[in-house]
């Protein structure tokens, strides 16, 4: 081996690794879930004549947010052919925190003022509106009354 | 460069730098794999994020307002589409044009899959790197279920910092694989090292054994091949050294042997000698009336002592050549006038009628050299016996005066010699004419000639003179090298 051959070598070698690096144009490559969160409006879950649980479309131009669509629900079904469990008050604030898999939701009434089919109302209206936001569908959900407060649980009609 | 030493020496750097080369190439690699991989990560999860923390505030189906807040959510360098309405600043102020195409076709592909997935890919805007990001933005049923909205986002992140820390790697791999070759050279040169001492020491040895040191040897070190070398050429020496010792032994004895049978020789036949002339003497006187018988017995005498002293002459000869193979010949330096010493020899053996001598007068100024007498005029004597007897009378010498000391031309009238004598006439017993077996002369006359010019460091030659006649040339040094007088000496001893 002479001495051309060698230092031919040694720059192919160091071209290649120049080469090698650096930023060229790559192919598509997959990264995570698209994002979602877009809708017409919002989901609100009613009860029907035989209080079974239903959902409504409520036309407001956006899907909202989880706390948003809680208090709209609480403003109740307005002249719709549906009916609430939740007794109609002044005050529709609620909070929500959602925490892993776990989400909190604080409303401004008594549990006494909460019918079942009311519970289920509001833990699937919250649902709704966190899966529909790009939330897991595993997430269970919790209601704070201003008196008492209900295990996190699921929606009956969900999953 | 070449030999052993380059040879290793190109061989181990190559070897060094192609893998110092290899590894700093996978090592960037990977680095750059992996800084690249990052980066898309964190801008592909980020720009997720924001825009699905964006999206339940925005209209659907969007109107200008809604798309410029995704747009501001998405951050710089961003781009929201909606049907044929679209948002966008930074590289995507003029539209979708620096998408290529092949993104916006996975992309739709993407939307209508069953997963939809952010996609990516790296592309250079006015040689710039760019990371493009396409995300669909879907719809979600409450159930989960997923369907396009027709909304896509198109963000673009500038790769230049990472392409900086990239080329930072390989700088640092360039580096540190040309830092690589001092070593590499350091490296072979002690290799070399280690090979090359043996190779040197073995070759030492054979010079030493070519000038004659048969006991020349080298140590061997180690059990590798180099060592296994030095053993060979060891035993070879000292088999070479056990074969020259008992050459030497048994020429040593042949030489003993003839000086042993010429001595023991000596004594009888000088009495032998002695008792033949005297015989030889008494004949005649006996009995002055000679008989055939008489005359016959007188001849055979005659005969007797002329062969018997050949004998002694030879028995002489063979012991002078012996003393000189020997080395006991010890010479008598004295300054020697070579005109003085031959004419001498000339006129003592009764040759003055057949010989003329020319030369530089006798006296201060003529060559003079330094020279064991005895042996000049030995030296003559066979020269100018030879050319009388060989060649034929009028025999010329011509002594002349050289630049390293003088030189004596024997010059005879004969024929000459043929070719194929003259490389062998100093040869022993050496007869150019095997018809003529029969001359005088031990045949050992010239070759002491010859013996005798080397014992004086000087030479003798043998040609044809151009005029005819065979020409021996003795050619002496002023004085002999003190080297060859004084290892004379020392075997003398």
């Amino acid at each position: 081996m002479n001495h051309r051959t060698l230092t031919a070598a040694l720059v192919g070698g160091v071209l290649a690794l120049a080469a090698g690096c650096g930023s060229q144009p790559s192919g598509i490559e997959a990264g995570p879930s698209a994002p979602t969160g877009v809708a017409p409006g919002m989901t609100l879950y009613f009860l029907d004549h035989d209080g079974n649980l239903t959902a409504q479309q409520r036309e407001t131009g956006r899907l909202g947010t989880v706390s948003e669509t809680v208090s709209v629900l609480l403003t109740g079904p307005g002249d719709s052919d549906v009916r609430t469990g939740i007794d109609p008050t002044p005050v529709t604030r609620t909070e929500v925190t959602v925490s892993g898999e776990r989400m909190s939701v604080r409303v401004p009434v008594a549990s006494t003022e909460v019918t079942a089919g009311g519970v289920d109302q509001i833990v699937c209206t919250a649902l709704a509106g966190h899966i529909q936001a790009g939330g897991s569908t595993e997430t269970r959900a919790g209601i704070r009354f201003t008196d008492t407060a209900l295990e996190p649980r699921t929606c009956p009609v969900l999953g | 460069m070449s030999g052993l030493r380059g040879r290793l020496i190109v061989t181990v750097v190559f070897a060094a730098a192609l893998g110092a080369t290899a590894a700093a190439w996978a090592g960037v690699q990977q680095s750059t794999a992996s800084l690249f991989e990052a980066h898309r990560r964190y801008h592909t999860e980020d720009l997720a994020g924001r825009i699905t923390q964006a999206a339940p505030s925005a209209q659907y189906p969007p109107g200008r307002g809604s798309l410029d807040r995704l747009r501001i959510a998405a951050g710089e360098h961003s781009l929201v589409r909606y049907g044929d309405a679209a948002s966008g600043d930074g590289v995507f102020a003029s539209g979708a044009q620096v998408v290529p195409a092949e993104l916006r076709q996975a992309m739709n592909a993407q939307a209508d899959s069953e997963d939809p997935r952010v996609l990516t890919q790296r592309v250079r805007i006015d040689g710039r790197p760019w990371l493009l990001i396409g995300a669909p933005v879907m719809i979600t049923a409450p159930d989960g279920t997923q369907a396009p909205s027709g909304i896509e986002v198109y963000a673009a992140r500038d790769l230049t910092d990472v392409e900086e820390q990239v080329d930072g790697l390989v700088r640092g791999a360039a580096t540190t694989t040309l830092a690589v070759l001092p070593l590499a050279v350091l490296l072979a040169l002690l290799a070399s090292q280690g090979v090359l001492r043996p190779v040197a020491r073995l070759r030492e040895t054979a010079q030493r054994l070519a000038q004659g040191d048969l006991a020349a040897r080298t140590e061997p070190a180690g059990v590798d091949e180099l060592a296994r070398l030095t053993r060979t050429v060891n035993d070879m020496a000292a088999s070479l050294q056990d074969s020259m010792e008992s050459m030497a032994r048994m020429e040593e004895d042949s030489r003993r042997f003839a000086a042993d049978v010429s001595h023991e020789l000596r004594t009888p036949l000088t009495t032998l000698t002695a008792t033949v002339e005297v015989l030889h003497d008494i004949l005649p006187r006996a009995n002055s009336t000679r008989s055939a018988d008489e005359e016959e017995a007188r001849e055979s005498a005659q005969l007797a002592v002329i062969e018997t002293r050949r004998l002694v002459e030879l028995v002489e000869d063979i012991l002078d050549i012996a003393r000189i193979d020997a080395g006991t010949a010890q010479p008598r330096w004295e300054e020697t006038d070579l005109f003085e010493v031959i004419s001498t020899c000339v006129r003592t053996r009764g040759w003055s009628d057949d010989v003329v001598i020319t030369g530089p007068a006798a006296g201060p100024g003529g060559p003079t050299v330094m020279a064991d007498r005895r042996r000049i005029d030995v030296t003559m004597a066979n020269l100018i016996g030879n050319a009388l007897t060989h060649g034929g009378a009028p025999v010329r010498v011509v002594i002349t005066a050289t630049s390293e000391g003088a030189s004596v031309q024997v010059i005879d009238s004969g024929p000459g010699m043929p070719d194929d004598v003259l490389p062998h006439v100093f040869s022993r017993f050496y007869k150019a004419d095997a018809a003529r077996a029969r001359t005088p002369g031990s045949g050992l006359g010239l070759a002491i000639a010859r013996e005798n010019a080397l014992l004086h460091g000087g030479e003798i030659t043998a040609a044809n003179h151009p005029g005819g006649g065979a020409v021996f040339t003795l050619r002496l040094p002023r004085a002999p090298e003190p080297a060859t007088g004084e290892v004379h000496q020392e075997q003398g001893e």
